[in-house]
């Protein structure tokens, strides 16, 4: 008699990757066990197929479905979902796209995959508080050195080779003409996702300004950002993101980053 | 979810009445037209982020009672709990504040991987302990008593030793917790496995029953014609499950009644039709003795 823990591991490894332990366990009852397994099977496929579909919009309107189920299957059976907040799953289905052969011969998809996530982040991220100008300004004129902004959870940044912005949008509006009017030999876009109250924005940054943002949203220093920024007026674009709630907070970091201190109001 | 500094009120409690699952494609014209229907329940892992569907269910929740449903917590995994997900559904609970939280006798978690379905547990005294540790670690970290709802199934295995009424009992005897009798999954079950609906009926504690789910379920024949019961909520409620209902408030008296529906979502006049039927049901047996109250 199996523990549950063995039935468990059992089972799981039977819907998820086939194996065939699991059968063993089952009653037949008039219908072989690996018939009733498949119609768990078959649910837990479904299901997570559904939310891939739901977390890649695009993706899946750009391939058809069929295409989609496809590389879902693979994807899901080497990596299905760690919890149960389908939301979050999968920010490495674009990876995979990237390196899945059958899809190669469309160069965009991986990015318009990274794209789909952005957004999806933007649609389920928790919420924050934008942080208030007045508390960073009150830091900030004392030049202190060490300190890091935090970004907001939905705030999102994608690089890609093609014009994935203009691809997503034609896509996503079954526009056909605007599809076929896109450049894909266009130069690469710098772009910034982020939650606005009439749902995702997707902005082009010039490439020097998506740097320093990116610089900012992976934890920088902001005098070392502002001093790697270059000819951009760094000032006037970290305004506009305390404006637009792209930061949520700031941290000063004291004794060569071995102790953070976070300040709040 | 909102900014956590929202502080929320508990929402009325669920009357004895009937309610409708809320999905999103129902979102808008709840809010917009505030239809007749005494209460909602949303599953709850729909309400863990932020962005607009917490904010619809934010103002919803204003003018209704809610439950939170929740279908990924895994009461019936080995391995323990997933803390951060209990910890997730926690926040959600203390920020919808809702009258109801109900969870299922079942798994989907091992080995850390969350299999996204109801699994079937076996039904043994090793189980029993397990699923009954877990919910005291829920009911302990959320602070509230939950329902644990019986599953509709479509395979029993070897080793089990414990008929699944007996098991529901024993858990709720056990940790204190309510039974959300789902009356489809009962007819399902009984139907796919040869029980008897009634027994099964007959030897739930009336006590503990703090709801019931009622939902329609699909008839699929396999290539060798074996007919299996597929409970995928995705038509009307089946005359057969509206006469085991009628048997449940008989014996467990008027309880709050919930029409789930999340296949093929019709418009929410059809649901509202469903509860307007369960509804009518609820009132014959309004005001006979021996009824449980909600939770």
């Amino acid at each position: 008699m199996p523990t549950l823990r063995e039935l468990q591991r059992d089972i799981a490894h039977g819907l998820i990757a086939r194996g065939g332990a699991a059968a063993a366990h089952v009653i037949a009852d008039g219908l072989a066990p690996a018939a009733r397994l498949a119609i768990y099977r078959n649910t837990v496929i479904a299901s997570l197929t559904t939310a891939l579909r739901l977390s890649y919009p695009a993706v899946h309107r750009l391939v058809g479905a069929a295409f989609f189920d496809s590389a879902a299957h693979l994807f899901l059976a080497a990596r299905p979902p760690r919890g149960a907040c389908l939301d979050d799953y999968d920010p490495g289905f674009a990876e995979f796209l990237a390196g899945f052969a059958p899809a190669a011969t469309i160069p965009y998809l991986a990015g318009v995959a990274r794209l789909d996530w952005a957004v999806n982040r933007t649609l389920h991220a928790p919420d924050a508080d934008r942080l208030d100008p007045v508390r960073l300004a009150a830091v900030a004129a004392a030049n202190e050195p060490h300190l890091r902004l935090m970004p907001h959870p939905s705030v999102g940044l994608v690089h890609a080779e093609h014009p994935v912005d203009a691809i997503w949008r034609a896509v996503v509006a079954q526009d056909d003409r605007a599809m076929a009017a896109i450049d894909l030999d266009e130069r690469p876009v710098f772009l910034l996702v982020r939650r606005t109250a009439d749902g995702p924005a997707i902005a082009r940054l010039a490439p020097a300004a998506w740097r320093f943002t990116a610089s900012l949203c992976a934890g920088q220093f902001l005098q070392d950002a502002i001093a790697t920024a270059g000819e951009i007026d760094a000032a006037s674009l970290l305004a506009s993101y305390l404006i637009d709630g792209v930061f949520t907070d700031f941290a000063v970091e004291h004794d060569s980053g071995r102790q953070t201190m976070e300040i709040r109001p | 979810m909102s900014s956590s500094t929202t502080a929320a009120t508990t929402c009325g409690p669920i009357p004895a009445r009937a309610g409708i699952g809320l999905r999103f494609p129902h979102h808008r014209v709840v809010a917009e037209t505030r239809p007749d229907v005494a209460w909602l329940e949303v599953h709850t892992e729909n309400y863990l982020g932020g962005g607009a569907t917490p904010a619809w269910l934010d103002a919803i929740r204003r003018d209704y009672p809610i439950s939170c449903h929740g279908v990924g917590l895994s009461l019936g995994t080995a391995e323990g709990l997933d803390r951060d997900h209990l910890a997730r559904i926690g926040r959600a609970v203390e920020h919808f504040a809702p009258a109801l939280v109900s969870e299922h006798l079942s798994w989907s978690v091992a080995g850390g991987q969350y299999l996204a379905d109801l699994l079937p547990l076996p039904l043994t005294d090793e189980a029993l302990a397990v699923v009954c540790r877990n919910v005291d670690e829920a009911q302990e970290f959320l602070r509230r008593r939950i329902l644990i709802e019986n599953p509709s199934s479509y395979l029993r295995y070897r080793h089990s030793t414990i008929p699944e009424w007996e098991f529901l009992t024993a858990v709720a005897a056990r940790t204190g917790c309510g039974i959300l009798c789902d009356v489809n999954n009962i007819y399902v079950s009984a139907q796919n496995h040869g029980w008897d609906a009634s027994t099964y009926l007959a030897a739930l504690p009336p006590a503990s029953i703090g709801e019931i789910h009622l939902a329609g379920h699909a008839i699929r024949r396999l290539d060798d014609g074996t007919v299996l019961r597929i409970d995928d909520h995705g038509s009307r409620v089946v005359p057969a499950v509206w006469t085991l209902y009628a048997e449940a408030l008989d014996r467990f008296g008027p309880v709050p009644t919930l029409i789930e529906w999340d296949t093929d979502i019709p418009p929410l006049a059809t649901l509202l039709d469903e509860a307007h039927a369960a509804q009518a049901l609820l009132d014959r047996y309004r005001g006979r003795a021996g009824h449980a109250d909600a939770a």
